[in-house]
């Protein structure tokens, strides 16, 4: 007979030495729920805990535990969530009766370390804050730290920049940006570092905040949740402000609409955080009391209606994997935005570059999009523009500006041998740090090679079907890239794309072929400046089409 | 690669030949006969006879890019500080030239760059001063120190260098095989942008034929040298005795990195050259201005992608 899954985990929980099953596991709704009781030598009192195990143990679900362990006196400790459930990651196991006995004994670890030696941990956690709507709708609120000191009971405003809307979950959400901080009469005291892109959107909100220094917090991990509890932190001058903004508010007929309040604290390390709070005008939490005579404005009791709100520095947007600062921080200059050059400038951007322009005077075409790093819903525009837009979204923190194209296609060319636009254009090219001369112009190529640059320069293309990528660094592009496309690789030029009515035929290669070299082009030159090595020029090789492999060879 | 490689190295150094830019030469010649003479009159008994000295002296200059280098040495009692020395024989010679040339102050020489002639031929000479250790021990042994001017380059570097020409000069001496293998070092570091010094090339390469069997045809020569630096630059005792200073060791001008760089660089090379012999053109180009058009009729020095058909690419075209 099959011993029923209630059994097994009864049998093997009355195994364990310091388990003592109190009740007994019985079927509720889909958990199967028990009590059960830690004892064990070096905890002076048993702990008890209610278990709940869903049907999906031993399996993870939502990359959470199964099995939850819950005592609601336990808030106090570190790892607690607030439904008093025993926050445990534990080790991978398909079969119950293992599982059973890493999580139980996960339990035992969590109470000798947090409940019986109170050790703290060194890595910060923000506080748990429920994720409330407001008229059916969620709010968020992105932040920068920025270079301004706040002294506790400072208050002021918020300006907020709109990011957009959309649905988060099973409910529409309204996304916005932290623009500055203004102070009671005006004056901009700090301002978030986003790109400008971000910085001219013309659709403005605003809010009011109040630093508060320490953590709005109980448990110093679980915010804030009734308004009472911010009675004695919030004086009176900050609620008479609150009450001259309502009245404000709603003598401009906004009343019913939602004004965010924003409650900034220190953290580690020198931050501060902001947690928001909805506020409806019309509703604010306070009222008018007559005390001695005289009106004064306190807090009222309610339920405080938090929303999302986040730290999008720039070390937090790039906090897992970016390109080497000898690259993010440098200017940079993209020349020819083709697959090659927008593949560089995409990939520039999502590793944390923070200044790129660009230079290319083609228009982008429907049979663009498949290998280069723009959107067919864009439609004909010129390359630089639609390039710029895509970058600009893609991170909050780089400039992205376009290039005089004409500069590079026909004045330099045409006055190469003039000494003095010859010494405007190295001029130029030495404002910037580093060029990617993407455009597969030897003629440019040729002009750029014989000035005299201060600046990188690096120069990248490929073969037909992307069969091998040439990268070669300033001062030894012409003559190298010269040579390797002339003498040494032997590319099958008879066979390209040539389409239906088309005099120029183009190369063949989908998006995976030249990606592939170029995001390995690219993760070896942010080596080379990452270790500060020679710059050396490299070819990379595919090998033939039936024994496909990559070799990076150095010259 | 339609030819042998040793054959295109021939080539190389056969088209990088001074005998082919007499005319320009002599021009030189007579700059640097004119400078001589100036010091000459100028310091008369303050000096011994000037001497001509660097790559063209040595006999492994390339005639794509050079300069010609005078030596002059100074007597002891001539000036009291080797900086003293330096300085006034700068501005003596940026006094004379300086309404027709650059002249500056270089690590240990001053430079004299003359404005382009009428035909575009920029001249340019420099100028070694040296002074002898005591009075009239130059006439034994040849030895001078040189001041080291130290704005131009590492702050702590020491103010003065003890060398002799002489000995540099006879070092290389009879030593044909080695000077080809410099003179292709040089086209090397030339058309590549390569730092390197020539000296410290000169050095190795010297050494590389002392200390191990080289021999075979002018590749299997190149090869064996860069094999050398390639093993050896690394090395913890690996030192290069400056012949005119046996307590210089030229080795340890280069950082550890730049040894590893160095090393890595030959490797590279020699790795490069087995992928495809035609990378050999690469590092070691003939110079195009002097080739004989008549041997390069096998397609070498051709451009593949010239004649190719109207709408369709040309095999060198670049895509990106």
């Amino acid at each position: 007979m099959r011993v029923s899954r209630k059994n097994i985990i009864t049998k093997c929980i009355e195994g364990l030495s310091f388990v003592n099953l109190v009740s007994s596991f019985e079927q509720v709704d889909i958990f199967l729920k028990g009590k059960i009781e830690i004892a064990f030598d070096g905890l002076d009192t048993p702990l008890l805990f209610t278990v709940e195990i869903l049907p999906q143990y031993p399996f993870k679900s939502y990359n959470e535990e199964t099995i939850k362990f819950i005592n609601q006196d336990l808030l106090a400790y570190k790892h607690v969530m607030g439904n008093g459930t025993i926050c445990i990651h534990t080790s991978h196991s398909i079969h119950l009766k293992e599982k059973l006995n890493i999580d139980f004994n996960s339990l035992k670890n969590w109470i000798v370390k947090y409940y019986i030696n109170k050790e703290e941990d060194n890595h910060y956690e923000h506080l748990i804050v429920p994720q409330h709507c407001f008229k059916n709708n969620k709010y968020t609120f992105t932040f920068t730290n920025v270079d301004y000191e706040f002294k506790k009971h400072d208050y002021g405003f918020v300006n907020l920049k709109f990011l957009n809307n959309g649905v988060l979950g099973d409910m529409s959400v309204t996304n916005f940006l932290t623009d500055s901080f203004v102070n009671s009469s005006g004056k901009e005291l700090a301002s978030c570092k986003w790109s400008l892109f971000y910085k001219s959107n013309p659709q403005k909100y605003h809010g009011i905040y109040i630093f508060v220094e320490s953590p709005p917090a109980f448990h110093d991990r679980f915010v804030l949740l009734n308004w009472e509890n911010f009675v004695d932190v919030f004086k009176l001058d900050f609620l008479k402000f609150l009450h001259h903004c309502e009245k404000d508010y709603i003598n401009k007929k906004l009343k019913g609409q939602v004004i965010p309040l924003y409650i900034g604290y220190n953290i580690p390390n020198s931050e501060i955080h902001w947690q928001v709070a909805l506020l409806e005008v019309g509703k604010f939490p306070i009222e008018g009391v007559k005390e001695h005579k005289k009106w004064i404005t306190e807090l009222t009791h309610g339920q405080i209606t938090w929303a999302i709100s986040h730290n999008v520095s720039y070390s937090y947007f790039f906090g897992r994997g970016a390109f080497s600062e000898n690259i993010t921080k440098k200017k940079i200059l993209i020349i020819g935005i083709g697959a090659i050059g927008s593949i560089v400038a995409r990939t520039l951007v999502k590793s944390g570059s923070l200044k790129i322009d660009l230079c290319d005077y083609d228009i982008k075409e429907p049979e663009n999009v498949c290998r280069a790093e723009f959107q067919f819903a864009n439609g004909l525009t010129d390359k630089v523009d639609e390039l710029k837009s895509l970058l600009s979204l893609t991170s909050p923190f780089v400039e992205v500006r376009s290039v005089n194209q004409i500069y590079f296609e026909s004045i330099s060319k045409a006055l190469f041998n003039d000494p003095n636009a010859r010494k405007e254009l190295e001029e130029f090219i030495n404002s910037y740090d580093t060029i990617f001369d993407c455009t597969t112009d030897n003629d440019l190529m040729h002009v750029i090679n014989q000035l005299k640059l201060s600046c990188d320069v690096i120069n990248l293309s490929i073969t037909n079907k992307a069969q091998e990528l040439v990268c070669a660094f300033y001062p030894n592009i012409y003559g190298f890239v010269t040579h390797q496309f002339e003498k040494v690789l032997k590319q099958d030029t008879e066979d390209m794309y040539n389409p239906t009515g088309c005099w120029s035929p183009t190369f063949k290669a989908s998006y995976n072929d030249i990606n592939l070299l170029v995001q390995y082009a690219l993760k070896h030159i942010n080596l080379l400046y990452q270790k500060d090595l020679p710059k050396n020029n490299f070819v990379i090789e595919t090998g033939s089409e039936i024994a496909f492999k990559l070799k990076l060879k150095e010259f | 690669m339609n030819i042998t490689k040793s054959e295109h190295l021939e080539n190389v150094l056969q088209t990088h030949r001074m005998t082919h830019i007499e005319d320009l030469l002599k021009k030189y010649r007579e700059k640097r006969q004119d400078i001589k003479e100036a010091i000459e009159a100028e310091y008369s008994s303050d000096i011994y006879n000037p001497l001509n000295s660097g790559s063209y002296a040595k006999h492994t200059a390339i005639n794509s890019k050079f300069d010609l280098d005078v030596m002059i040495p100074f007597k002891r009692d001539a000036f009291m500080t080797l900086e003293e020395m330096f300085n006034d024989i700068f501005d003596f010679l940026q006094e004379k030239y300086g309404s027709v040339a650059e002249v500056i102050k270089q690590k240990v020489s001053i430079g004299i760059e003359f404005y382009a002639d009428d035909n575009g031929d920029i001249i340019s000479i420099d100028i070694v001063p040296g002074r002898e250790l005591n009075t009239g021990q130059y006439e034994d042994d040849h030895k001078l120190n040189l001041y080291v001017n130290s704005n131009y380059g590492e702050l702590e570097a020491q103010s003065y260098i003890q060398t002799n020409i002489h000995a540099q000069i006879d070092h290389i001496k009879s030593k044909d095989n080695e000077r080809k293998i410099i003179r292709l070092f040089k086209v090397w570091k030339t058309t590549n942008n390569e730092n390197y010094k020539s000296f410290l090339l000169e050095l190795i390469t010297i050494k590389a034929f002392d200390k191990e069997n080289i021999k075979g045809n002018l590749w299997e020569k190149l090869k064996a040298v860069m094999e050398y630096i390639r093993d050896h630059i690394t090395k913890d005792n690996f030192t290069l005795k400056d012949p005119g200073n046996g307590g210089n060791d030229i080795a340890d001008t280069l950082e550890d990195y730049e040894k590893r760089n160095l090393s890595n660089k030959m490797k590279n090379m020699l790795e490069r050259i087995e992928d495809n012999e035609d990378n050999l053109k690469h590092y070691f180009p003939t110079n195009p201005d002097f080739e004989d058009e008549d041997k390069n009729g096998n397609g070498y020095g051709k451009k593949s992608g010239a004649a190719s058909l109207f709408s369709r690419p040309p095999k060198n075209e670049r895509f990106g």
